[in-house]
């Protein structure tokens, strides 16, 4: 019997731990999952729920009720992962050994290094309490200048800031405080979207949202006396309201094991996603290197190479399986509204339904019944 | 390392990677480096050739020379402030 243990039980290690039960005997294999949170949460609807307080339970689901039965969950934290010993130490005190390891930790939201959020202006919609903050602060708002910006590079689901950008017009404009109030958008490129046509796009709407775009600006620090975001590029933008996505990093857990890179992500090879110098680990999801972008669609279109890969070396074949880098994103411009992108190792954004089709905007929240009843489970 | 007439502290190779990658990549490297060091960032992707320069120029950094290689460019950038 082959022992799985998977860390990590967000999007990636639910997903692939249901794929892998879906292709393996129970004889044959058991599949451990290692995560202390009890739900699951669907991301995107922070957007969203940043402006609207809808019950938790709209976008949160036990974990018991998407985990093939199979799996076996263990709510604890991975607290040392020993890659010679082939074990991980959890904090229930229990030392588990593994066959195969399988990393999805994600991204660690290290907000400590902004050191500003504590600040009744100074907030963020990647964590569910940071959230619920931004939804006080944005009903409180009453004019003023709203300012929106990534803090590093990578960050989850690229488009997102630029989006909330949108989502706060069309908030403000419901409110009647548009006319004294100001959006602006500061990104680290000269264009507010990498590929070109796209950022094209987006500027069009901007300029007739009245929207202001502030190129090259690299977040170096806040100011938090004096309300101003400071670039790397010495510029000092004034704010009444900052909207500042944290800094992202790799966890604990895998820095100390030696497994992450500068930032603490997992080196992980492109196309197989192995684990770089590692026998027997492969990573999936935001914890990795990969350069395509953090996002669940990523997770999504890459759990099969991975289930594959590590069924091939169970049965002592070579793991070649490639995952190119396919994935897709919506960019929400309104509620209703958005840009549908294709991506893949090979080649940039390519759009598609760059018309800001009105049916796509409703996709990404519709997205959400999808994602509980057949994704995370790992039917599709 | 790359041979050259200048002492390259940090060597970046952004081949195979698009924009935002390459510039990112710099961006980063320049964070790290020290104030006269000289970078080398590896670039095959088109859209690099805007906009690294136009970024160096914004940050008021130097870029002190691009020297195009068989299918790729590298960037020679110098660290000001
Ligand atoms: C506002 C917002 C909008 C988004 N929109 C989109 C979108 O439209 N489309 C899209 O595709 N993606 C989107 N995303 C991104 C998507 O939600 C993430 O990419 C996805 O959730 C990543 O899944 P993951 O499992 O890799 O990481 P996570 O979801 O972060 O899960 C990692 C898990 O690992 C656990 N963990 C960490 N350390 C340990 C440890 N030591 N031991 C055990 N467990 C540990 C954590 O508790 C966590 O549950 C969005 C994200 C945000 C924040």
């Amino acid at each position: 019997m082959q022992r799985i243990v998977i860390v990590g039980g967000g999007f990636s290690g639910i997903n692939v731990a249901n794929k892998i039960s879906m292709k393996t005997k129970r004889k044959d294999v058991s599949i451990i999952l290692i995560e202390p949170r009890e739900d699951n949460v669907y991301e995107p609807f922070y957007l969203y729920w940043s402006f609207r307080k809808d019950p938790l339970k709209k976008f949160h689901i036990p974990i018991r009720k998407v985990l093939r039965k199979r799996v076996q969950h263990i709510p604890a934290l991975a607290t040392k992962i020993d890659t010679k010993n082939k074990s991980v130490d959890l904090s229930n005190g229990e030392t588990i050994r593994y066959d195969y390891l399988i990393i999805a930790t994600g991204a660690r939201m290290a907000e400590e290094k902004v050191g500003a959020y504590e600040k009744d202006n100074v907030h963020h919609f990647y964590l569910t309490k940071a959230t619920t903050e931004l939804q006080e602060a944005l009903k409180n708002f009453n004019g003023g200048t709203i300012v929106i910006s990534p803090s590093t590079v990578p960050y989850k689901c690229p488009p997102a800031p630029m989006e909330f950008a949108f989502m706060v017009d069309r908030y403000l404009r419901k409110r009647k405080i548009r006319d004294k109030s100001t959006i602006k958008f500061l990104y680290p490129l000269l264009r507010p979207y990498p590929e070109r046509r796209v950022a094209a796009k987006i500027q069009e709407l901007y300029d007739k949202r009245g929207i202001e775009f502030v190129e090259f600006f690299n977040f170096e620090r806040v100011d938090k006396e004096n309300n101003k975001i400071v670039s790397l590029e010495g510029d000092e933008i004034d704010y009444d309201l900052l909207v500042l996505i944290p800094p992202h990093e790799g966890h604990k857990v895998i820095i100390e094991a030696g497994l992450g890179d500068r930032e603490g992500f997992v080196p992980t090879d492109r196309f197989t996603l192995k684990v770089k110098d590692q026998d027997n680990i492969y990573a999936i999801g935001d914890c990795t290197n990969l350069p395509v972008s953090k996002s669940g669609a990523v997770s999504h279109f890459s759990a099969p190479t991975v289930a594959k890969n590590l069924l091939l070396e169970m049965e002592g074949k070579e793991p070649t399986e490639k995952y190119d880098g396919f994935t897709i994103c919506f960019v929400v411009t309104s509620p209703r509204r958005s840009l549908l992108l294709f991506f893949s190792y090979a080649y940039p954004p390519k759009k598609f339904g760059l018309h800001n089709l009105f049916i796509y905007g409703l996709v990404k929240k519709a997205f959400k019944i999808a994602y509980f009843k057949a994704i995370l489970r790992g039917y599709l | 390392m790359f041979m050259t007439k200048y002492d390259i502290a940090i060597e970046i190779d952004a081949r195979g990677s698009f924009c935002p990658g390459p510039m990112m990549e710099l961006i980063k490297a320049i964070r790290q480096s020290e104030v006269g060091e000289f970078l080398s960032l590896l670039s095959e992707d088109e859209g690099t050739r805007n906009d690294v320069p136009a970024w160096i120029n914004k940050a008021k950094h130097e870029l002190v020379e691009i020297i195009y290689e068989d299918g790729y460019d590298r960037y020679i950038v110098k660290k000001l402030h």
